[in-house]
C-alpha cells in the first residue's frame, strides 16, 4: 500500500514508437545493445542549420498493423484506417502506441466498462508541420486547404481519434507542461485513479511534428545540437559528455495504461510495474534555463509522494537531453536530493539513442525505465567519449550492465521551468 | 476533363472515403449523404478531395443546393467549364 493509503495504482499494458524499436520488445533490444535512432531529417529546409534527428516523418499505419496488427480487429482496423487518413504525424503515432498498450493490457474487447477508463495525453502544440503545410495551401488557394482542418488542427484531436479508436468513455483531458508533458499527465492520471474517478487511464505521450520552423528556432536559442555532428548524426546526443553541444529533437510516441491493483487483479491483468508517485513544480519562470531549486522539489516530491527513501532508489533514468547546463545541473539536482545514494546507482539517458522526443519524451522513458526494471539491465548511455570532469556520477557509459532495479526515477523538466518526477517499483 | 472522368475522381473518392460506399454501385440518381449512410464530414471530404484533384471551385453555398450526385456532378463540369479556378498545387 503507498502513503496514500487508498488506491494502490500499477501499469498493466505499455506501448512506444521510436526510431530504434516499434514495440517494447523491439525498443528493449535496441537499447541493451546500444543502437543509436538519430539520422538526418528528410525534410527540413536547408538553411536550418541544424540537420539531424529521430525522424520517424515515413511512418506508415499499415505497414505498422500488418507487423503488430495481430489480435485487433477487423472493425478497429478499418476504424483507424479512416480515422487516420491524411491525420497528422502526431494523431498516427500517439493512436498506434495507444493501441498497443491497450492490447498489451489484454483491454481490446474485454468486458470492462468502459466509462471507467480515462485518458490523459501528454503534450501540445502537436500538429504544426500540418498546419504550416496547410497555410501554404491557403496562400495558394483557400478552397483547398484540408476540408477537416476545423477538427484536426485542435491539440484534442489527437486525444479524441485515439479514444474512438480505444473506446475510451471516462475523463479524458490534455495536460501540457512542455517537455515534462508525459510525465505531468501520468501524475494526472495517477490522481485520477487514487481518487476513484476512474479504475484504468490510458496516458499517451503524443510526439510533436518536427517542422523546419521549430528547427531553427531552437537554432536560434542554440538548445539543439547544429555544430559538430551534422555529418556524423549517431554521435549528435551525448548527454554528459564533454563535447555534448544540444538536444537532439526526435519523433517517438509512447502511452501506458495505470490501472487500479484491484481492479488489474480482478481481471488477471500483468503487472509491469508499480506506479509509486510523482511530483511536479514549477521554477516560476518563463526561460529555457533549468532551475535547479525546481528540480530538486520535483525529485524530492516524488519520493515523498511514494513514501521511498532516496537509498531505496536503485536506479534513474536521467532527462538528460545533452544540453551543456541542462545535464549539469539535472546531476546537481540528483546530488542534492539523492545525497550519497546518487553516486551508489546507474543514472542513464534513453535519449543518448532515440534522441528527445519533447512532448512524448518522458512517456517513452518511462516504457524504457520499467523494461530496464523488468529484465534486470541498465542499458548504455552511448557517445561517452571524453567523460565531463564536473558530474561525476555512473552513467552507464557506452556498455549496459546487469543489474538489479526494484525502485526507479524517471526525470522530465521542460522550457518555462517546469519539472517532474516519477517514481515506479517492480511488481 | 470530361463528366465521365470527373464521375471516376468522385467515385473513387467516395469509395476509399465512405465505408458505406464500398462495393456499391455508384449512380447519378443516388444522394451522396443518405443513401451510402455517409456523415456529413465525409461528404465534405469527398466533395473537397474532388474539387482539389479536378482543380475547380463550386462555392459552398451552391454545393448545399445539389440533390443527388448527377446534380453535383452537373455543378463540377460547369465550373470546369467557367475555368473557375486556378490550378492545384
Amino acid at each position: 500500500m503507498s502513503r496514500r493509503g487508498a488506491t494502490d495504482v500499477v501499469v498493466t499494458g505499455m506501448g512506444v514508437i521510436t526510431t530504434i524499436g516499434d514495440d517494447p520488445e523491439s525498443f528493449y533490444r535496441a537499447l541493451v545493445a546500444g543502437r543509436s535512432g538519430i539520422g538526418r531529417f528528410n525534410a527540413i529546409d536547408d538553411r536550418v542549420l541544424a540537420r539531424v534527428g529521430g525522424d520517424l516523418s515515413g511512418f506508415s499505419l499499415d505497414a505498422y498493423l500488418e507487423r503488430h496488427g495481430d489480435g485487433v480487429g477487423n472493425d478497429t482496423k478499418a476504424l483507424m484506417a479512416k480515422l487516420l487518413r491524411g491525420s497528422p504525424l502526431s494523431t498516427r503515432l500517439n493512436a498506434a502506441s495507444a493501441l498497443q498498450a491497450f492490447r498489451s493490457a489484454r483491454l481490446l474487447g474485454a468486458d470492462v466498462d468502459t466509462r471507467r477508463i480515462g485518458h490523459v495525453l501528454g503534450g501540445h502544440n502537436l500538429t504544426v508541420s500540418y498546419l504550416l503545410e496547410n497555410a501554404k495551401t491557403f496562400d495558394e488557394e483557400p478552397e483547398f486547404i484540408d476540408p477537416l482542418l476545423g477538427l484536426k488542427s485542435w491539440d484534442t484531436d489527437v486525444l479524441s481519434v485515439t479514444s474512438e479508436i480505444l473506446g475510451v468513455r471516462g475523463p479524458s483531458f490534455i495536460v501540457g507542461a512542455a517537455c515534462a508533458s508525459s510525465n505531468v499527465s501520468l501524475q494526472c492520471a495517477l490522481d485520477l485513479v487514487r481518487a476513484g474517478r476512474a479504475d484504468l487511464v490510458l496516458v499517451s505521450g503524443a510526439p510533436m511534428e518536427i517542422s523546419s520552423l521549430l528547427l531553427q528556432a531552437c537554432v536560434l536559442m542554440e538548445a539543439v545540437s547544429f555544430r559538430s555532428f551534422n555529418d556524423c548524426p549517431q554521435r549528435a546526443s551525448r548527454p554528459f559528455d564533454a563535447r555534448r553541444e544540444g538536444f537532439v529533437p526526435s519523433h517517438a510516441a509512447g502511452a501506458l495504461v495505470l490501472e487500479s491493483e484491484r481492479h488489474a487483479e480482478r481481471r488477471g491483468a500483468k503487472v509491469f510495474a508499480r506506479v509509486l508517485g510523482a511530483s511536479s513544480a514549477s521554477a516560476a519562470s518563463r526561460h529555457a534555463k533549468p532551475n535547479f531549486a525546481s528540480q530538486v522539489a520535483a525529485i524530492s516530491g516524488a519520493l515523498a509522494d511514494a513514501g521511498i527513501g532516496a537509498d531505496q532508489v536503485d536506479y534513474v533514468n536521467a532527462h538528460a537531453t545533452s544540453t551543456p547546463l541542462g545535464d549539469a545541473v539535472e546531476v546537481a539536482a540528483l546530488k542534492e536530493a539523492l545525497g550519497r545514494r546518487a553516486h551508489e546507482i546507474p543514472v542513464n539517458s534513453t535519449k543518448s539513442m532515440i534522441g528527445h522526443a519533447l512532448t512524448a519524451a518522458s512517456a517513452v522513458e518511462l516504457v524504457a525505465t520499467i523494461l530496464q526494471m523488468e529484465h534486470g539491465h541498465v542499458h548504455p548511455t552511448i557517445n561517452q567519449e571524453d567523460p565531463d570532469p564536473e558530474l561525476g556520477l555512473d552513467f552507464v557509459p557506452n556498455v549496459g550492465r546487469a543489474h538489479p532495479i526494484r525502485v526507479a526515477i524517471s526525470n522530465a523538466f521542460g522550457f518555462g521551468g517546469l519539472n517532474s518526477s516519477v517514481v515506479v517499483g517492480a511488481p | 476533363m470530361d463528366r465521365a472522368e470527373i464521375f471516376a475522381v468522385l467515385k473513387k473518392n467516395m469509395t476509399e472515403i465512405i465505408g458505406g460506399a464500398r462495393g456499391r454501385e455508384i449512380l447519378e440518381t443516388h444522394r451522396l449523404l443518405q443513401d451510402f449512410d455517409a456523415d456529413s464530414l465525409e461528404v465534405v471530404e469527398v466533395v473537397s478531395r474532388t474539387m482539389k484533384q479536378v482543380k475547380i471551385k463550386v462555392s459552398r453555398i451552391r454545393l448545399n443546393e445539389a440533390n443527388n450526385i448527377g446534380e453535383l456532378l452537373d455543378m463540377f463540369v460547369a465550373a470546369q467549364e467557367a475555368g473557375a479556378a486556378p490550378a492545384a498545387r
